[in-house]
C-alpha cells in the first residue's frame, strides 16, 4: 500500500487517530524547522508548537527568529489544522497568505492556534495567531485561504 | 565612508551576499545573491529536499516560498534606503500561482516600489522556470531609523570595500 497524502485510505486513517505525526513525516519543510503538534491544554483540538532552535534565526542583532520560517510554521499549522477541521478527508493547497507581524519572536518555543473561519466546498479560510510566553502577547497573526482538493484527484499534477 | 547610494553594484552584491550568510537560516539553506541593480535585488535558493511540503508528491513547501520572499524583499530594503537601517517586516501578503516542485532551484527578484519615512514597499517574485512564477509577494517593512540600527551595521556589510575604493 502507497502512504502519503494523495492515498486516500492511509489519509482517512491517519485522520481518523489524529496522527499528525504521520502526516509531518511527509514535510520535510516543517520538519526541518522542528514543528510538531500538542494538545490544548485548555480545550479539545490542537496546538502547534515550533522548536526554538539556531538554524531558525533571522536576526542575529536581537537575535530573533526569521520571520519567514515564523510564516512557514503557521503555514503549516493551517494546513494540519484544516486536515483535521474539515467535514471529510480533503486535501487543501494554498492559495493566499497575508501575516501581520506584531512584535520579535525571539528564540524560545513559538505556539500557534488556528481558527477555520469558514469551509465551504471549494474554499476555506483559516486565522492563525502565534505567540511565545503568553497567548494574550501575539508574535504575528496570519490569515490564509486554501483550495480543498478531493485526494484522489492531484489538482497540481500536471501543474 | 562612501554614502551608500554611490556604492558600485558588485559591493552591493558582496554587501547582501554578506547579509544574507549572517543568517543562519538562509546560510544554512545556501541561499545565493545573484545580482544587485538598486532597487532591484535577484537570488538562487539551490535545491535541497528539505524543501518539499509533500515528499510523496514532490511538491515545495508553501512557507519556503514566504520565507525566501521576506528575505528577497527585505534584501532589496536595505539597498535602497539613503543609509543602512535595520528594517523589520511589518506585513507580508503571499499569492501561490502554482506549486514549485522537486529537484529545481528557485529564483527569487524583489524590487522597491516606494521609500517614505516610516515604511518601504516592495515586491517581489519567485520561479523555477522562467515565464512561469511560483509566487508573488507584497511585503512592507519598518524604516527604524539610524537611531535603533546598531553602530557598525553598514561597516560590517562592506567590510573591506573602502579600504581598496
Amino acid at each position: 500500500m502507497r502512504e502519503g497524502f494523495s492515498d486516500v485510505e492511509w489519509l482517512a486513517r491517519t485522520r481518523a487517530e489524529g496522527d499528525v505525526e504521520a502526516w509531518l513525516a511527509w514535510v520535510p519543510y516543517a520538519r526541518r524547522i522542528g514543528v510538531s503538534a500538542i494538545p490544548d491544554p485548555h480545550a479539545d483540538g490542537l496546538l502547534y508548537r515550533l522548536a526554538p532552535s539556531e538554524g531558525n534565526v533571522g536576526n542575529v542583532l536581537l537575535p530573533a527568529l526569521h520571520g519567514g520560517v515564523v510564516a512557514a510554521f503557521m503555514e503549516t499549522a493551517a494546513t494540519l489544522d484544516l486536515m483535521l477541521a474539515t467535514r471529510i478527508p480533503r486535501l487543501p493547497h494554498i492559495v493566499d497568505l497575508s501575516i501581520d507581524y506584531l512584535r520579535t519572536a525571539r528564540v524560545a518555543p513559538t505556539h500557534a492556534r488556528c481558527r477555520l473561519l469558514r469551509e465551504g466546498r471549494r474554499m476555506a479560510n483559516v486565522q492563525v495567531s502565534a505567540w511565545q510566553e503568553d497567548e494574550a502577547v501575539p508574535v504575528a497573526t496570519a490569515r490564509l485561504h486554501f483550495v480543498l482538493a478531493d485526494p484522489v484527484t492531484t489538482d497540481h499534477a500536471d501543474a | 565612508m562612501t554614502p551608500d547610494q554611490d556604492r558600485s553594484v558588485e559591493a552591493w552584491r558582496q554587501a547582501l551576499t554578506r547579509f544574507v550568510t549572517v543568517i543562519p537560516h538562509t546560510r544554512e539553506l545556501g541561499l545565493e545573491v545573484l545580482t544587485v541593480t538598486p532597487p532591484v535585488v535577484t537570488m538562487r535558493l539551490p535545491w535541497c529536499d528539505d524543501l518539499l511540503g509533500d515528499s510523496a508528491r514532490g511538491l515545495v513547501h508553501g512557507g519556503v516560498l514566504t520565507m525566501l520572499l521576506d528575505t528577497v524583499c527585505g534584501s532589496a530594503v536595505l539597498c535602497a534606503l539613503p543609509a543602512l537601517e535595520v528594517c523589520p517586516t511589518l506585513d507580508l501578503r503571499v499569492d501561490h500561482y502554482r506549486p514549485g516542485v522537486v529537484g529545481r532551484d528557485i529564483f527569487a527578484e524583489a524590487r522597491v516600489l516606494r521609500v517614505t519615512a516610516p515604511v518601504v514597499f516592495t515586491e517581489g517574485t519567485l520561479w523555477q522556470e522562467e515565464g512561469r512564477p511560483l509566487a508573488r509577494g507584497i511585503g512592507n517593512f519598518v524604516r527604524l531609523g539610524p537611531r535603533n540600527t546598531p553602530p557598525g551595521f553598514a561597516e560590517a556589510l562592506f567590510a573591506g570595500e573602502d579600504d581598496h575604493a
